[in-house]
């Protein structure tokens, strides 16, 4: 077989192909044969690497040299200088934010050194379109072990001893949910996956299924295995094209490989898998509406019990995982459960994967142990608050989920602990606000998305949320009343109490824990009309403080509506009747001197002290 | 891809051991080749050539090749460097291909540093 | 064609047109006589009819010549007979000519207003089918009746059908609905129920390139509703429509799940991130040409340069 001295893994992921990976890779495959290193050094197309904001990225193996935001003008300079010379290529290395030094060796750059990759054990590492890599990476040894040498009773015995509980948010134990279902009697049932990663915000699963789909794959064999199901269907959004594509090329690869399909590496264990493309539908997350989806039906949920361990799919005994927790399973049954509860906690074990977004420095893909407290994910692995601003808040579970303030950054992050502060664990998403950020518009961005999302099948979910909406509007455009956070409060608690299924359940913790943290903004917004942060157009007035202001024209230039006007080195003014509320101004200025008022104000003295930042 | 079976997987894990050695890391010993201006000038890509050719004809999959840049004694290019993991690293001048295929027989494999062409032993270590 | 109810009624007994007129006129048919082939001629050849309803024995030119003569010069005239004489012959020399029912005399009235709701039905199914066939090129349509095929024996196959379906045509108009349904052997409104409740499916035509902004959270922070605005601004049309050209459609998406590279949005199957108003803009234009920016670059940079 082929022999290369190094290896070039090359992200083509979705985010990294988007800004140019497979442009890059053409530029360093011409390259390499252009400097007779063909023979040598072969390119390795990935999975998502996780660090999407500076993509295209790319690690050197076996050097372990990292590069980031790769451009095809750069490329013959790298290759002159690393690969023919040796010399690692500084200029695209990772830069630490403050000091701007550069960090060569990927396993020193904060962002990955903090975590602990299981479920993303093959980010980076293999080529996802290639079975065999996977395999030498002991893939296919669990579903081995488990069709052969394990009773039912026995996988499931070990998926319950590991605590692994599941990841799509609730954190259901997964080895419960197998066993219900194994102890009904029927010769027809199935084993579903999750891939319907809806929550805004949220891209684990969209990573695993792109870097490693026969983790899934195999996860999914083995549950058939302990459910005694003979078929199953993986339930991927529309949205992620390229996860379909990989996970048909891996299933395809299995059935001719002989692990899915009759007599399954000759065990006598029948699964046939396949792909069933979801069309749109939030709700289509919550378990019995997925259902109805694979059905060809509205994807509407319908009351439990009877639970889909009893009656799923064509009303029969289903069980349906989410791809974060099947892509764990293959490794609990190669290393045991004692192995699995070596990290996280008593209750939350394991690791977790969160996509970390927002106003954070480094943004991507992470995996830390359950337990890991919020700060160190923020400020360790996340780098901190871009732009040295001032943390406000940090958003989990999506439109199921809340806000967390500062104060309780030094949380553990596990199931128990993060449903005390009212938000929920979610998929993973996650995502930072700084104090740019207005809390009573967040709170209504997300009811904006559950009530177009509501399916319309029970009233509280349906109208409720509505009429929640309707009122945040109100706030913030400045027709809030005295009263209106205590009718947000009562209408969001007969929500949660009466809607049918998850989505109205979980639809008001938004608005809960904003009104919980940040109670001091809707208070502003209702008495004072005033929206600190500026966001609301209807309610904040711009002003130069003169003191402040060094007359450099960076605002003026940068004014979209010319509103501003001064001279050279002379504080400038803002022309309030022609000033359309962009904030550009506010975040263009070095010096702070743009200060927010309450609509209408007239720029009195005392409250440019209050409002100074 | 025919049927596997249980064995099978074990042997694609054993055929892909080499590619994995490189990418995780886990090797036994490892080759830089001194590749600055100087060493290129001098015949390192000659050097480079015979040695991925001799571990490719030894099958070993436990070796590791890497380049790196001007060792600063450019009189003595092309320059290699071998270090098997636990012993002092080697480092070996005015090499040819011939010389690396020698080295990389005796030493590599073999185990014993080939005294004629050792410029000097015990360096920094890389690893 | 007004109404698209009127009738032509021949026969050479004047009772027979008399009664016909006075039925079909109280259900609201715009209905005319004529009382020999040639007659009838005249009349259709000075009117629009939707339906002729004619006898097959009449002196001089009879039903069969008449009907022979319509088939050739109006053929999207409908035609029933009326007859007494339904002998096997005559009526399959009619109905090889393309009528579409006929009416053995004597008739009760409701059988007449019968007959003749179902032919004016048959009509407008024609007629319907030949506008797919105008809107549709045949090769399309055929592609579409493979894909219907393909899974139509597979439960729970109505999803991939209309996405597949919706590759083909691009979208989803109530004919296409329909013809779906029918090869499915399920009611339209079943068909019509999926595709109202799934966001991917529309019913309206889409332009040359779609445009899908991300609405994610991490985009929302990092202000894409700008960005929605000056796309707005630019292709002068709201979220959910098409230019007046068809080039672009602009939709918005829920998550692309790029969040690393918010804000995000994808034009047809390419996706853009870390975007400005600017760079919006600029991607828009190398799939066609939508107008300059009014602003100068060098200001926008400022505005949105990090």
């Amino acid at each position: 077989m082929e022999r290369f001295r190094a290896n070039l893994m090359l992200c083509a992921g979705t985010g990294c192909v988007a800004s140019g990976a497979t442009k890059v890779r053409a530029a360093l495959e011409k390259e390499l044969k252009k400097r007779g290193l063909k023979e040598e050094i072969t390119v390795v197309l990935t999975g998502c690497n996780g660090y999407c904001a500076q993509g295209p990225v790319m690690s050197v193996l076996p050097d372990e040299i990292f590069y980031q935001s790769l451009t095809v003008e750069e490329v013959p300079k790298l290759v002159e200088e690393h690969f023919l010379k040796g010399r690692p290529y500084e200029k695209l290395m990772f830069k630490e934010p403050e000091k701007k030094l550069a960090i060569p060796l990927m396993k020193d750059i904060p962002f990955f050194k903090h975590q602990v990759l299981r479920v993303l054990r093959n980010k980076g590492l293999i080529d996802p379109e290639k079975i065999e890599e996977y395999i030498a990476r002991d893939g296919y040894q669990a579903a081995a072990k488990a069709l052969t040498q394990m009773t039912s009773e026995e996988v499931i015995k070990v998926i319950k001893d590991s605590g692994l509980r599941g990841r799509g948010g609730a954190g259901f134990p997964t080895g419960l949910k197998w066993e219900f279902a194994s102890k009904v009697q029927s010769k027809v049932k199935y084993m579903l996956c999750n891939g319907d990663e809806g929550d805004p915000g949220a891209f684990m699963d969209r990573s695993v299924m792109e870097a490693d789909p026969h983790a899934v794959i195999e996860g999914m064999i083995i549950g058939a295995k302990a459910i005694e199901a003979h078929n199953g269907y993986i339930y991927v959004r529309a949205e992620y094209p390229l996860a379909v594509k990989r996970l048909q090329m891996a299933i395809e690869q299995c059935y001719d490989a002989g692990l899915l399909g009759k007599n399954i590496l000759d065990s006598g264990f029948d699964f046939d898998l396949e792909i069933y493309q979801g069309a749109g539908a939030f709700v289509c997350g919550e378990e019995t509406a997925l259902m109805r989806s694979i059905e060809g039906k509205r994807g509407m949920p319908r009351p439990r019990p009877p639970f889909p361990a009893h009656k799923g799919l064509w009303d029969k005994p289903s069980v349906l995982n989410n791809v974060e927790t099947l892509a764990q399973i293959p490794l609990i049954i190669l290393n045991g459960s004692g192995w699995y509860r070596s990290l996280g906690t008593e209750k939350s074990s394991g690791t977790k994967v969160f996509a970390l977004t927002g106003a954070v420095n480094n943004i991507g893909l992470i995996e830390v142990p359950m337990g890991t407290p919020l700060r160190t994910i923020i400020y360790d692995i996340g780098g901190g608050i871009k732009k040295g601003r001032k943390f406000k808040a940090v958003q989990m579970g999506g439109p199921s989920g809340g806000c967390i303030p500062e104060s309780l950054l030094d949380l553990p992050v596990t199931y128990e602990d993060i449903v005390k502060t009212g938000a929920i664990m979610g998929s993973g998403g996650m995502v930072v606000m700084d104090d740019n950020n207005c809390m009573v518009s967040i709170a209504k961005f997300f009811l904006e998305f559950t009530a177009d999302e509501s399916c319309g099948k029970c009233v509280p979910c349906r109208v409720g949320t509505r009429i929640l909406l309707d009122m945040l509007a109100d706030i913030t455009e400045g027709r809030g009343k005295e009263d209106d956070i205590e009718t947000l409060q009562d209408l969001s608690r007969d929500i949660i109490t009466s809607s049918l299924c998850g989505l109205g359940q979980t639809a008001p913790n938004p608005i809960l824990t904003t009104i919980r943290y940040f109670m001091d903004e809707y208070e502003s917004h209702i008495s004072q009309k005033w929206c600190k942060a500026g966001v609301c157009r209807d309610l904040c007035t711009f002003f130069i403080d003169e003191e402040l202001c060094k007359g450099c024209g960076a605002c003026l230039r940068a004014c979209p509506s010319k509103a501003i006007i001064g001279e050279k080195k002379k504080p400038h003014k803002i022309i309030q009747e022609v000033c359309v509320y962009c904030r550009t101004c506010y975040e263009t200025c070095k010096f702070n001197s743009i200060k927010i008022l309450p609509a209408g104000a007239h720029e009195p003295k005392h409250m440019l002290v209050e409002t100074k930042t | 891809m025919p049927r596997l079976t249980i064995e099978d997987l074990q042997k694609i894990k054993e055929k892909h051991r080499a590619t994995f050695t490189l990418r995780e890391g886990g090797y036994r010993a490892k080759i830089t080749v001194h590749m600055g201006t100087c060493g290129i000038a001098a015949g390192a890509r000659d050097v480079m050539t015979a040695l991925m050719d001799e571990i490719a004809n030894a099958k070993v999959e436990d070796v590791i090749v890497a380049t790196s840049g001007c060792a600063g004694l450019c009189a003595r290019e092309p320059m290699a460097t071998v270090e098997i993991i636990n012993h002092p690293p080697v480092k070996y001048g005015d090499l040819k291909a011939d010389k690396i295929r020698e080295i990389f027989k005796e030493h590599i494999i073999g185990g014993n540093p080939v005294e004629k062409y050792a410029l000097v032993v015990g360096s920094e270590t890389t690893y | 064609m007004a109404d698209n109810t009127k009738i032509l009624v021949v026969d050479d007994e004047p009772v027979v047109v008399r009664s016909c007129e006075r039925i079909l006129k109280a259900e609201g048919y715009d209905i005319e006589g004529a009382l020999s082939g040639r007659e009838a001629i005249l009349k259709i050849e000075e009117n629009n009819y939707n339906l002729v309803l004619t006898d097959l024995k009449m002196p001089e030119m009879d039903g069969i010549t008449l009907i022979r003569w319509i088939r050739k010069s109006r053929p999207s005239i409908g035609i029933v007979v009326i007859t007494g004489y339904p002998s096997q012959e005559t009526i399959k020399d009619a109905l090889d000519l393309g009528i579409i029912d006929y009416v053995p005399k004597p008739f009760t009235p409701a059988v007449l207003t019968d007959v003749t709701r179902r032919a004016f039905e048959w009509i407008k199914g024609k007629a319907l089918e030949k506008k797919i066939e105008e809107e549709f090129p045949p090769s399309m349509l055929n592609e579409l009746d493979r894909v219907v095929n393909q899974y139509k024996k597979k439960p729970g196959s109505s999803i991939p059908v209309l996405q597949r379906s919706q590759e083909v045509v691009g979208y989803l108009p109530p004919v296409i609905q329909k013809r779906i349904a029918k090869g499915l052997n399920i009611s339209p409104a079943e068909i019509h129920s999926i595709v109202s409740f799934y966001s991917f499916f529309t019913m309206k035509p889409r332009g040359d390139h779609t445009i899908r902004i991300c609405l994610g959270t991490a985009c929302y922070v990092k202000g894409i509703e700008t960005i929605i605005n000056k796309i707005k601004e630019t292709l002068g049309v709201e979220v959910g429509e098409t230019t007046k050209d068809r080039k672009f459609s602009l939709e918005t998406v829920r998550c692309l799940g790029a969040c690393g590279l918010a804000p995000v949005m994808v034009i047809d199957h390419d996706t853009y991130g870390a975007l400005s108003r600017k760079k919006a803009i600029d991607a828009i234009n190398q799939y066609a040409p939508v107008g300059i920016n009014e602003t100068p670059a060098e200001e926008i940079e400022a505005v949105e340069g990090e």
